[in-house]
């Protein structure tokens, strides 16, 4: 592995050293994605990965993590996108304390998304056995969104339940227990839950977090929700003219 | 070295994403990535292949994974996967499996390979009453009869359901595999991650690849049925072969996988006698067209390694003379990423032979496709 002379001169340590801990930073990553299903991963682990070994030049870290990402790409294909957690709006805007699973201090965090094009990974990558939970990120999201960016817990069930989900089933045949299978949405940070204290007790409510956020993302979901709502008002128009014959040709 | 291609990275990510790949599938997928740029001809995708693989390895090596191709004894079919080469904190998070669970699983694992009736599988059952407080070190020994063994608590509390739960996430993750008898096999990802670690427990070897010979017994094979199977059902509709036949001198411990066995004497002529005693060997009722796909697979390994393979061969028979039982029971700290550093466990025993020419060999000829699963706290 060669670093680029200007950079890599800055810290005293051989080229073997800086190997061997970008590897172990690429390996780490790995393995945690695989582990916690996809949860985005803190910057402050990846950098104690290095600190840990007694590494205490500044940026080192930093040029460590880098190095890793660069790696990432050329050997796996992987982009290790940044993540800056975002806190729940109610707490951000009252600034009063708040059951909220941030800490603030928690700022970057990393996932790692496939580079290839989409129908290369649909067709050669894509894991059908696990496509079920895709289906629910993106259903939960667009409900969200369509919601405003913010939804009671209620109110989200009511719609999963429209759908088929039913917030107490354990024995799902895809998702075995769904309340759980939310609650991995929340763990890999495309939701994030705050419950808020009101005259009527407690409320849960749910909204898009940083990974749903994440322009790429967020910029398709907004597409496909658009598809969908103008392909919801063609339908419509299409039986509110010349409804009554539309609709008993079709037996309704 | 240059970069890899996105060609490159759709091959890594389909075995990272689908898990352990049949060759068929794997060469599907790299036939339809390359078709346009490699033309027709059988000879020349196959070297494109090669070319491929040792690339990805290549770089690999920097973060001590490698591509590795095995073979399913079960069935005698070729898999490739990305697997682990070493054991660090790093690879301990790579597991979704608890403490327990993988004692459970190690437990059902010797529990096959100690089978006494050697058919290479256990019944549903008998994995189930497998208990753990066994996987405790010293726990069963007679010395520490009343004296101060801890067995964790979550060892003592591992129920019932919670080993059928996990029973049933082990085959469908392929690390163990399920016949419709109700009997319990080792599964792909076993074969690939726990080659060392049959050596290193002694697992009897097949006389002519050297790899641990799982599945003592010859199944009556029947072609059509051969061919239905499905995800992670590995024996589904048969009882296959791909497994090892013992010498009827029950004095002699010779082993052969039913493939070997037909690869060593086929277009030989005269009786098939054991190489340890020289009794007659019973026929395998290998079909020619199982025999002839196993050929064409080894053909395909054994070009892609030839080079490196008589190299090693070189340096191995040197080797061999001191050879010694690596006896650390540690499958991963045993091999590192690349083909120049890959150390083999070998045996004392002096039952080593010259690399296998007819499938993966102990040698490390296939070093360049080694890989270990990801589940390394075993």
């Amino acid at each position: 592995m060669s670093y680029a002379p200007e950079i890599a001169s800055q810290f005293d340590i051989p080229d073997l050293e800086k190997d061997k801990l970008v590897g172990e930073v690429i390996r780490y990553i790995l393995f945690k994605t695989e582990q916690n299903s996809g949860c985005p991963i803190r910057r402050e682990e990846l950098t104690q990965l290095v600190t840990a070994k007694g590494y205490k030049q500044r940026n080192f870290p930093s040029f460590v993590i880098d190095e890793a990402k660069s790696k990432l790409s050329s050997i796996f294909g992987y982009e290790m996108r940044e993540l800056q957690r975002s806190r729940p709006s109610a707490a951000a805007n009252t600034g009063r304390a708040s059951q909220s699973q941030q800490s603030v201090g928690d700022a970057k965090s990393y996932i790692i998304i496939s580079k290839l094009p989409s129908d290369v990974y649909g067709k050669f990558v894509e894991d059908k056995s696990s496509v079920h939970m895709s289906g629910l990120t993106f259903v939960v999201i667009g409900i969200i969104h369509l919601a405003g960016g913010k939804i009671t817990e209620e109110n989200l069930w009511h719609h999963l339940k429209r759908l088929g989900l039913h917030e107490n089933e354990e024995n799902h045949p895809k998702f075995s227990n769904t309340k759980q299978a939310l609650e991995t949405l929340v763990q890999q940070r495309y939701l994030q839950k705050e419950k808020v204290n009101g005259p009527e007790g407690n409320i849960v409510h749910y909204e898009l977090a940083e990974r749903a956020l994440d322009a790429p993302i967020y910029d398709k979901i907004k597409e496909y929700v658009s598809q969908l709502t103008f392909l919801m008002i063609s339908v419509l128009h299409y039986f509110l003219t010349d409804g009554a014959e539309r609709c008993n040709a079709i037996g309704i | 070295m240059a970069a890899l291609s996105w060609r490159h990275h759709t091959l890594i990510q389909s075995l990272l994403s689908r898990g352990p790949l049949k060759e068929d599938d794997f060469a599907s997928i790299f036939s339809q990535l390359t078709v346009k740029n490699s033309g027709s001809r059988k000879q020349q995708e196959r070297k494109l292949f090669n070319e491929y693989l040792k690339k990805i390895n290549a770089e690999f090596s920097c973060v001590q994974l490698e591509l590795r191709a095995c073979r399913n004894q079960y069935d005698g079919h070729v898999y490739y996967g990305v697997v682990n080469n070493v054991e660090d904190d790093q690879s301990k998070l790579g597991t979704k499996y608890t403490v327990p669970q993988i004692a459970f699983y190690k437990g059902i694992v010797e529990a096959i390979i100690h089978d006494a009736e050697g058919e290479g599988c256990i019944y549903n059952t008998a994995a189930l009453n497998i208990r753990l407080e066994s996987q405790v070190h010293g726990a069963t020994d007679s010395q520490s009869q009343g004296g101060a063994v801890q067995i964790p608590p979550a060892f003592k509390n591992f129920s019932m359901s919670q080993k059928e739960k996990t029973l049933d996430q082990l085959v469908n993750d392929q690390w163990l595999c399920s016949t419709p008898e109700g009997k319990i096999g080792i599964g792909v990802r076993s074969f690939l991650d726990l080659r060392s670690w049959f050596r290193t427990n002694e697992v009897p070897s097949c006389e002519v690849c050297n790899e641990a010979a799982i599945k003592p017994v010859i199944g009556m094979l029947t072609l059509p049925l051969y061919r239905v199977y499905s995800k992670g059902y590995l024996f589904f509709g048969s009882r296959l072969s791909g497994l090892a036949q013992l010498c009827p001198n029950e004095a002699c411990n010779v082993r052969l996988h039913s493939y070997c066995l037909e690869k060593k004497f086929s277009g030989q002529r005269g009786e098939k006698v054991c190489s340890g005693c020289g009794t007659q060997l019973q026929g395998s009722t290998v079909k020619a067209e199982l025999v002839e796909e196993i050929t064409n697979a080894d053909v395909h390994l054994q070009n892609s390694q030839q080079a490196e393979s008589s190299r090693k061969r070189s340096r191995r028979s040197n080797r061999e003379a001191n050879a010694d039982i690596d006896d650390t029971g540690d499958d991963s700290s045993l091999t590192s990423a690349t083909m120049s550093k890959t150390k083999r466990v070998t045996r004392s025993s002096g039952r080593l032979t010259s690399s296998c020419k007819c499938c993966f060999s102990a040698n490390g000829s296939l070093a360049d496709f080694v890989v270990r699963c990801w589940m390394t706290s075993i």
